[in-house]
């Protein structure tokens, strides 16, 4: 029996999910947009941010978003290495057949690492506001998940800012709008792309921790995630970081009130449906804008 | 494709075949080819392949500590038959190919003399096939859900009191004896997609939903499931006076979180597996006071052979044992009453008769006396715990509970 | 000024070994080498040491089938699937529950129930090509996924979690003639599967699917309807992949959605394919041994699965940076390298060349021949 409250209070949970979605979905459509690359194994970097996280918190005792301070600058790291030294290394031609490959195999890896240091026990961080909700006008909202919101918030504010104000930013814009033009005008591309790659694993150390707080995490749960952050950038079309912006909040906000009449596993589908919808009547997304192209 | 490629092909798939008899004719150590004949100075084998790694990893372990808790004490008694057992563990990484696997190559490579079961209805039904269609009998720890024994399998026999669907029985009495007006009288269920959880659930739930109690949220999430904020929603929104959890072990904590961020206040809560585990208070923020649980197995219960058996299991492990691995050493007790009464252990017609045997028979565990079905359901019931100030307590049935059930269940 | 590629090179043989060879003899010969393969396979059965052994040669059988009908996309069109697993999945549902509720038989069965998933896999194919190569992943990768969703809640039909129990064919057979009747089973299905391949391989519908792989907009633009060829080729692999998928259920017997549509097996179906090289006939059954029998040999004797996801990891990443064409290739390139012809750029030597622009030339002026031959300087 479904209550005005009840209504109201999915409304806001699917908000603040979709915030969350938009912020892990950013950085698989930045990939996208710079190297036509299918990263499948951001979410298992994501996961495994929210495990450095788990293990911080449970190790040191202090909040897990502390991690975030060495967390960032390690997976911005890694992720120019990734591309430096493993996508440039791949023909053009088979770009991205290949490219899936290669970053698939990184997910596999990393899921077999850390089941074998971790197990496949499900972890969860035991935060003293863990349990707390907060009264908004008769719902109640999960302290974790606001702030998961605003974490998410926040870093896609910082994306923004970095992409629209900085010089960095417009390189990379350059360099996803039109490669060879970008090249053109000196830009380096292969550094912009190795960087611009750096910049989208660091959005998924913070997109990991912000999970950590809310989220039960164990080593297959990158599965679960990747199927949905894809269906997400290509209903917000290929390659626009605000179009799965808009993408994440509206399919989230459609998931989480779906639960209301279908289970969960049901209201799940609800990503896949919207996919192969939008491959049918739109094949370049609905929200990418002049951005976003056929590849 | 030309003809020099072809025969190298050829030749690379013939050295690979015949390199791969070789190794698979191998078989394992030097425990003997098989059928135990030698006289008392050859090994019992007993084959197992279990969940190590994977997602049933930690249950798996519990269960392989209990077999060796099992196979130490036999030893130390002087073996079986006067023979030594040794167990042969595989690990299936909870992967039911895999499990198959296992007992085939446990079965007909390494023809071990005896095979126990796995852990999880899951990684059961499959495993149980195998052993059905060898003739060898399979005594499990661990698969209670009742498609287990659907099959028509006359080989299996469950080492616990009861199957999933009866663990909820002295609950439901204990209820249904309450004057009507004290009585639940609206319940709420959420079960993962899991034959044991659900088996548990659904058994509580239709026995009460017959006498009477209204079912006014009624959900299934998949085994990953990890965001309960929708289930809690509805089920804080219907405000029933009883909350039945199908759950493992995250899923409940997660679940009671939700729940407790909602603040809803049930009467009477009962979930399954979970309170069990001795993390789980801590990993509920300390909210266990007055939750319920099914469980098959104490520490502190009578029966005969129990008291061997925790001590055993304290020095060898450095910690009581839980329900699973009590599970494991009950499957060993039920195997080892049957090979000593019927005087043999090794593959072929003797599987046929330890099977007959335990059709009929009583056998005394660390769980209590166990009978069984035609089909292998044994006939008893499971004890209730409930969390009385921070401890856990048998609370039913009343004659060997040590506290008296509390209700209505205090706030979290 | 004439260029090198013209007809003066043109009369020497390729002794490139790539080169399937020209005649009618040539059209025959897969077809014999096939033969000949599943009559080497087929002594397996006499040749295990106990019933074990047979099932794990049944699981191999299984993979080389998968392989090779993944390859019939992969291979041809380049469009890697990480999704082939979908199909399996489907086939062994769609087998099991024909069984189940109808009744039928067991080989009717499996060949309906593969046709509706070929059914299902033209809207997921049209889906799938939409974005050229990286709707072709997203769209393959999401079928698994949430083809496991629907399976795992779909419990009325499917038996969700619970698992659905596919009745045996044959109720009578001892377990291990049952593992052998079918492993005969899945090597006729690989023997027809292997047609499939070389017939397509050596047709012009396979030419197209090649010129597909090479350079599709080119391809294109020459006027080929790459969209309906790859779709063809799709739903022709998926057809064989859901053949297996059915056989497999009727051998298996005990299904669950967790392990029917598990994304690590469609990543080794790939490894198998990309290790035994794409390009082959045997390749993927080459790769399928040497996969499968590593896979059942590690976990029995070390047991610690977690490894397995890195080491299929690690395998996949240094077969895609450095032997993207397979091991075949591989190694068929480093025999090359040892032959003295392989250091030079030309197919012909030079000896070679000399003598056929003197055989070319000798009517002609002497002073033409002498130009040219200097323009080779």
């Amino acid at each position: 029996m479904i209550t005005g409250t009840l209504l109201f209070q999915s409304l806001i949970l699917g908000v603040l999910l979709g915030g969350l979605y938009a912020l892990l979905a950013a950085g698989l459509t930045l990939y996208f947009g710079i190297m036509r690359v299918v990263m499948l194994a951001h979410a298992a970097f994501i996961i495994l941010a929210a495990y450095i996280a788990w293990r911080f918190s449970t190790a040191t005792g202090l909040d897990p978003m502390i991690s975030l301070v060495f967390t960032i600058p390690l997976f911005f790291g890694i992720g120019f290495a990734i591309q430096r030294w493993l996508i440039s290394r791949l023909k053009p031609a088979t770009m991205t057949m290949m490219s899936v490959l290669i970053t698939f195999a990184i997910a596999l890896i990393i899921e077999g690492l850390l089941g074998q240091v971790f197990t496949g026990t499900q972890r969860r961080i035991n935060l003293p506001y863990g349990a707390s909700s907060v009264d908004f006008f008769g719902a109640a909202i999960p302290v974790v998940q606001i702030i998961s919101f605003v974490l998410a918030g926040l870093s896609l504010i910082a994306l923004y800012l970095v992409l629209k104000k900085t010089r960095f930013g417009r390189a990379l814009r350059a360099t996803i709008q039109h490669r060879e033009a970008a090249q053109l005008v000196g830009i380096d591309t292969n550094r912009t792309a190795g960087l611009g790659f750096g910049l989208g694993l660091a959005t998924a150390a913070v997109g990991g921790t912000a999970l950590s707080l809310q989220a039960t995490i164990f080593p297959s749960l990158h599965w679960h995630w990747i199927g949905p952050l894809m269906a997400i950038i290509v209903v917000g079309g290929l390659g626009s970081v605000p179009g799965a912006a808009i993408a994440a909040l509206l399919l989230g906000i459609i998931r989480v009130m779906l639960e209301l009449w279908w289970t969960p596993t049901w209201a799940q589908t609800i990503f896949y449906l919207a996919l192969f919808l939008t491959l049918m009547v739109r094949p370049q997304g609905f929200f990418g804008g002049r951005l976003a192209q056929r590849f | 494709m030309s003809t020099k490629r072809l025969t190298r092909g050829i030749g690379v798939g013939a050295v690979a075949m015949l390199a791969l008899a070789a190794c698979g004719g191998n078989g394992d150590d030097g425990a003997g080819g098989g059928n135990g004949d030698g006289g008392s100075e050859d090994p019992i084998d007993i084959g197992i392949s279990l969940p190590l790694t994977g997602d049933f990893a930690e249950p798996g372990k519990g269960v392989e500590r209990g077999y060796e808790t099992w196979a130490h004490v036999v030893n130390e008694n002087g073996g079986l038959l006067g023979r030594q057992v040794e167990l042969n563990i595989l690990d299936d990484a909870s992967d039911a190919a895999r499990v198959v696997s296992d007992y085939e190559s446990l079965i007909a490579r390494d023809e071990v003399d005896l095979v126990f079961g796995p852990f999880s209805t899951r990684l059961v039904v499959p495993a149980s096939r195998v052993a059905n269609e060898y003739g060898m009998l399979f005594v499990e720890p661990a698969a209670a859900a009742a498609e287990v024994f659907e099959n028509g399998f006359e080989n299996i026999f469950y080492a616990a009191p009861a199957i999933a669907p009866d663990h909820y029985n002295h609950l439901v009495d204990h209820i249904l004896a309450m004057p009507e007006d004290e009585r639940p009288q609206t319940m709420a269920v959420a079960a993962m997609d899991d034959p044991f959880a659900q088996g548990t659930a659904y058994g509580l739930r239709d026995k009460l939903a017959e006498a009477g109690v209204q079912v006014v949220v009624d959900e299934v999430y998949p085994p990953n499931q990890t965001d309960f904020n929708a289930i809690a929603a509805q089920i804080a929104d219907a405000d029933p006076d009883l909350v039945v959890g199908g759950t493992q072990y995250q899923d409940a904590v997660n679940l009671i979180l939700a729940l407790q961020q909602l603040n809803y206040q049930p009467r009477m809560a009962a979930f399954s597996t979970a309170p069990t585990n001795p993390e789980f208070p801590e990993a509920v923020g300390g909210a266990v006071e007055g939750i319920l649980s099914p469980t098959g197995y104490s520490n502190e219960a009578d029966w005969p052979s129990n008291a061997e058996f925790v001590e055993a299991h304290t020095e060898l492990h450095g910690e009581p044992p839980q329900e699973d691995e009590a599970n494991a050493y009950t499957t060993g007790q039920v195997v080892a009453a049957a090979v000593e009464e019927v005087g043999c252990a090794e593959q072929g017609e003797c599987q046929q008769q330890l099977i007959d045997y335990l059709r009929d028979a009583t056998v005394d565990t660390v769980v209590g006396p166990l009978a069984w079905d035609e089909a292998g359901r044994p006939n008893g019931a499971h004890m209730l715990l409930q969390y009385i100030d921070g401890e856990i307590e048998i609370v039913l049935p009343e004659d060997t509970s040590t506290a008296e059930l509390v209700y209505p269940k205090p706030e979290w | 000024m004439r260029s090198a590629s013209d007809e003066r090179t043109r009369p020497a043989p390729a002794l490139s070994a790539a080169a399937g060879g020209v005649g009618g003899t040539s059209r025959l010969r897969p077809v014999i080498a096939i033969a000949v393969v599943v009559a080497v396979l087929a002594l397996w059965p006499s040749v295990a040491p106990n019933a074990y052994m047979l099932s794990a040669g049944v699981v191999v059988l299984n993979y080389a089938v998968l392989a090779t009908g993944w390859n019939i996309m992969g291979g041809f069109t380049g469009y890697i699937s990480l999704g082939h697993v979908a199909f399996f999945g489907l086939g062994s549902y769609g087998t099991g529950l024909l069984v189940i509720h109808t009744g039928m038989n067991w080989l009717l069965a499996t060949l309906v129930s593969a046709l509706a998933v070929a059914v299902i896999t033209v809207p997921i194919g049209f889906a799938a090509l939409r974005v050229r190569g990286s709707s072709f992943v997203i769209v393959t990768i999401a079928l698994v996924l949430v083809l496991q969703l629907i399976f795992q809640s779909w419990s009325v039909v499917t038996g969700g979690s619970g698992g659905l129990v596919v009745p045996r064919p044959f109720p009578d057979m001892l377990r291990p003639e049952h593992h052998e009747t079918f492993f005969y089973i899945f090597l006729a299905l690989l023997a027809v599967t292997l047609l499939v391949w070389t017939v397509i391989d050596r047709s012009r519908f396979g030419a197209s699917l090649k010129g597909v792989r090479e350079d599709e907009d080119k391809a294109e633009s020459l006027g080929a309807p790459t969209g309906k060829l790859k779709l063809i080729a799709f739903v022709i692999s998926a057809f064989f992949v859901a053949v297996a998928g059915g056989f497999y259920a009727l051998w298996f017997a005990d299904l669950d959605p967790l392990f029917q549509f598990r994304i690590i097996l469609s990543s080794w179906i790939v490894l198998m394919a990309l290790l035994g090289g794409v390009r082959y006939l045997f390749g993927p059954l080459l790769g399928a041994i040497v996969v499968g029998s590593a896979l059942e040999y590690f976990v029995l004797e070390h047991g610690d699965t977690q490894f397995h996801l890195v080491a299929t990891g690690l395998l996949l990443g240094l077969v895609v940076l450095f032997l993207p064409d397979g091991v075949l290739t591989g190694v068929a390139q480093l025999f090359r390298r040892f032959r003295p012809e392989a250091t030079s750029i030309r197919e012909v030597s030079a000896e070679d060349l000399r003598r056929q622009q003197e055989e070319q030339e000798a009517p002609q002026q002497p002073t033409t021949s002498k130009e040219a031959s200097d323009d080779r300087g």
